[in-house]
């Protein structure tokens, strides 16, 4: 019965969360035309960096486990078996999976557990440069107990640790890799021609084209629903929309702009599915400058942006205020946090207690002889964040504060702001399904790597690591939400809007569900009705 | 004719030389660091970056890497592209034939049009279709190249549904196709990026060509042709054009340039995978090695633009061949 009820399980992860409908009875065929808004970099997971990639991957080589679309990073309940047909935590250090005897790398070698080791291998070897490595510090070893078990011991008992074992990684294929220098993996004639394990195999890529994936119809979990998938590079927006409209393309990840979503949203053959967006846009202060230390100025910077007013200027009803450093995707977003509102009464008083008047007239407060005022940068790239960057300058010039817009190569803000050489920085940042994005983004361990502002608090390092060492998320989640509001209370940055995602997909394509952090990993369960098919699906 | 050639070809590559340097000094002196962006997009630790930019030899002094790239470059290796991991020979192996494909097209159909406008020009010299079409040709050429290219997407891909929105090839069906269908695929997915690089080019040939011609019609080979009782088109075509291409073939060299600058931006409109927007995402990343062997690539289509355009001058005109 287990055996029976695994693949439906595993297909269809929408159904697991849902609890509701099943695939099994939906006809296979048909193909699925992505508008792509870039090429994957290589298709060998360790070392891709690019998202295009790293959906490519989902599909070629799963996990030993798969979230679930509600993303409880905590409980063991929020995961769906895939490369482990089950898994045991034999003690608070360790986790022992239990691989699917029918799974076969696409050249016909079983999958076992020294794939595993030799995975966990790659991965921490710092030749490789796998940018998951430091998501991977707490694992202290992976052992191969026999051909089919595989297990993982860990530094510390943590409720992530499902999560850690098997979110970071993709399982590898030791055959194939074992013998090529660590250093050269990157390099290899492999990642342009991967073996996989997934539902989908790798047939062809025509560099800065196409790439080509097929339904693997021996995957051992059951067959896909498409016969193939199709990406094609199509980077400028307008262009993609105008492609999905005519027909070319069937599908398109993220729209940022609403004016081509009313173009999507005017077409009769696409619809919106709107999912969690894992993106979230702000204005990080340097908390290096004079300026920006006095807690006092940075919460009344805060409280003087009104960013409801931005959310609804730019997004319409595409975006939200996000409630501090998470987005929806993230189930510590659920339930009320404290935040700074929108008080231009309450944030000319904080100015004004501070020292900060308008002593000349002329509309912008000084002190000490010097105007209140700084340099926002923002990248040239982003419509957006430069929209939102001149809303911002607006609402704080009514408070009296002067915000001089300077717009960058993003290359070159990304530079500045590496390096601390920046007064404030508009960012945006791709969260994780896992709250720990709290600590990579302004733990104090963080400075020196994305906590550009260089926010420091003992207090908020503390909270954040009893919150992630809670054993359960009814434990763990008030914990989160003091870590919320204390950095939204210390105000080192204004979390300003997070866009809801919508994919545009064409309306022959039933079944569709997304998983808001990877948004093409249930696409096995999609399908097109038969008298739907269009020439390119049979 | 031939001392001429090898001088002409020792100064193109003297460019060549100068543009790789030039091109290698600025994209190391540029601010901004390779990888940088995938801090913000992917969450990678700047520290993994840091180590991978020391695996490239990013953190050696610039002579030393420019020695160490010259003597790379001389032997045929041009290096490893930072983002795509790979042979940057082979990377623009796959991707030149693309842009010299769309570029060669829209070269010979700017010149087609252009010339073809210039002689309906200059035949009715003076007249109120004169001016007409040489204003209707400055529109084209005021418009921005990606600009002009969505107008054309939008209008003959999306809404008349005539020829394909983007890419090379129709997805799918492509590899089902014959050799024929499979060229006339290619073809069709061809002419709306070839003909908006085209028609940028068009009007500043036909205003080129048009004063030549109108200069070459009214010199005496071409009364006395006239005199001889020849055809009108006959004396258009084969005196008065034929003597007026010399200064129009110079032109089809700086073209060049012209052409591989504007195929950056229509390459990102219509999904072409051709060097243009394979640079532009090289610049954006700082691959350091894609932007100089794009720089090479540059600099060996504009030298021998050039040089070709000065050979058929000079083949045309003996006086040119000083």
């Amino acid at each position: 019965m287990r055996r029976r009820l695994l693949p439906a399980l595993a297909l269809a992860l929408a159904a697991c969360a849902k609890g509701s409908e099943t695939t099994s009875a939906a006809p296979t065929g048909g193909t699925l035309v992505i508008a792509s808004p870039g090429d994957a970099d290589v298709l060998l997971p360790p070392v891709l960096t690019t998202q295009v990639g790293k959906q490519i991957a989902d599909l070629i080589f799963p996990r030993l486990a798969e979230l679930k679309l509600d993303l409880n990073t905590v409980d063991d309940s929020g995961f769906a078996p895939s490369l482990a047909r089950s898994w045991e935590h034999r003690d608070s250090l360790t986790l022992a999976f239990h691989l699917d005897p029918r799974a076969r790398w696409q050249d016909g070698t079983p999958v076992t557990a020294h794939d595993v080791v030799f995975t966990w291998g790659v991965y921490g070897d710092t030749l490789v440069g796998a940018p998951e490595l430091p998501n991977l510090a707490d694992i202290a070893a992976v052992e191969a107990e026999d051909s089919l078990t595989a297990v993982f011991r860990f530094r510390h008992a943590r409720p992530e640790q499902l999560l850690d074992a098997t979110y970071h990684m993709r399982i590898l294929p030791r055959h194939l890799l074992d013998a090529i220098p660590r250093g050269q993996l990157a390099a290899a004639p492999f990642g342009r021609d991967p073996v996989g394990v997934g539902p989908f195999r790798f047939v062809r890529w025509t560099p800065g084209a196409e790439l080509v994936l097929e339904a693997d119809t021996a995957f051992f979990l059951g067959r896909p629903r498409l016969d193939r998938i199709v990406w094609r590079v199509l980077p400028d927006v307008s262009a993609a929309v105008s492609a999905l409209i005519a027909g070319e393309t069937d599908a398109m990840e993220t729209i940022p702009q609403r004016d081509e979503i009313e173009r999507v949203l005017r077409s009769p053959d696409l619809r919106l599915v709107p999912y969690p967006s894992p993106f979230l846009g702000g204005i990080a202060f340097n908390l290096r400058r004079p300026l920006f230390r006095d807690r006092e100025l940075r919460r009344a910077l805060a409280m003087a942006i009104d960013r409801e007013t931005i959310v609804r200027s730019i997004f319409g009803q595409y975006g939200e205020v996000p409630v501090g450093s998470t987005v929806r995707m993230q189930w510590i977003s659920q339930g009320p946090v404290r935040q700074l509102g929108y008080d231009t009464v309450e944030a000319k008083r904080t100015l004004e207690a501070e020292g900060w008047r308008d002593l000349n007239g002329d509309g912008l407060r000084e002190k000490n002889g010097a105007p209140l005022r700084f340099t926002l940068l923002v990248p040239t790239t982003s419509r957006i964040r430069q929209q939102a960057a001149v809303l911002v300058q607006d609402q704080l010039k009514k408070v009296g504060v002067d915000v001089r817009i300077q717009p960058l190569d993003f290359p070159v803000m990304m530079q500045r702001s590496e390096r601390g050489e920046f007064e404030a920085v508009f960012f945006s940042r791709t969260l994780e399904a896992s709250p720990s994005t709290l600590t990579t983004d302004w733990s104090t361990s963080a400075i020196g790597g994305v906590n550009w502002g260089a926010y420091a608090s003992p207090a908020f390092d503390s909270i954040v690591t009893a919150a992630l060492a809670a054993r359960t998320r009814g434990a763990a989640a008030p914990l989160f939400r003091r870590a919320l509001e204390m950095l939204n209370d210390d105000a080192p940055a204004v979390f300003v809007y997070s866009p809801r995602n919508n994919v545009a997909v064409h309306r022959r394509f039933e079944n569709v569900t997304i998983r808001p952090d990877s948004w093409l990993v249930t696409v096995a369960t999609w399908s097109v009705p038969p008298d739907r098919r269009l020439p390119r699906d049979r | 004719m031939l001392a001429f050639a090898v001088r002409r070809l020792a100064a193109a590559v003297l460019t060549v030389v100068i543009v790789v340097t030039l091109t290698f000094v600025l994209a190391h002196l540029a601010p901004g660091e390779p990888m940088l962006a995938d801090v913000e997009r992917m969450r990678i630790d700047p520290r993994t970056i840091a180590r991978i930019r020391a695996e490239f030899g990013l953190d050696r002094p610039l002579a030393a890497q420019y020695a160490m790239y010259a003597g790379n470059a001389i032997r045929g290796n041009l290096g490893e592209s930072f983002t795509m991991r790979r042979p940057v020979a082979a990377v623009i192996r796959e991707r030149l034939p693309n842009t010299l494909l769309l570029g060669g097209v829209a070269l010979v159909l700017g010149f087609v049009l252009g010339i073809a406008l210039a002689l309906a020009q200059a035949v009715r010299r003076g007249t109120w279709m004169d001016g007409a079409l040489g204003a209707g040709a400055l529109v084209f050429y005021s418009m921005p190249t990606f600009w002009l290219g969505l107008v054309l997407l939008y209008v003959f891909g999306q809404v008349l549904g005539w020829l394909p929105v983007g890419g090379m090839t129709e997805p799918v069906l492509h590899e089902r196709m014959g050799a024929m269908g499979r060229m006339f695929d290619v073809a069709r997915h061809l002419v709306l990026p070839a003909l908006t690089l085209a028609l940028v080019q068009t009007a500043g040939i036909a205003r080129f060509q048009r004063g030549a011609l109108v200069d070459a019609l009214g010199t005496e080979f071409v009364r006395a042709a006239r005199g001889r009782g020849l055809g009108g088109t006959r004396v258009l075509l084969f005196h008065a054009l034929r003597s007026a291409l010399a200064p129009v073939i110079t032109l089809a060299g700086t073209t060049v340039p012209v052409l591989l600058a504007g195929s950056v931006l229509v390459e990102s409109v219509f999904g072409w995978p051709g060097l243009g927007r394979m640079t532009y995402d090289a610049i954006f990343a700082r691959d350091y090695n894609v932007i100089i062997a794009a720089g090479l690539v540059t600099g060996v289509l504009v030298a021998l633009g050039n040089l070709a355009a000065d050979v058929a001058v000079a083949a045309l005109d003996p006086r040119h061949r000083a």
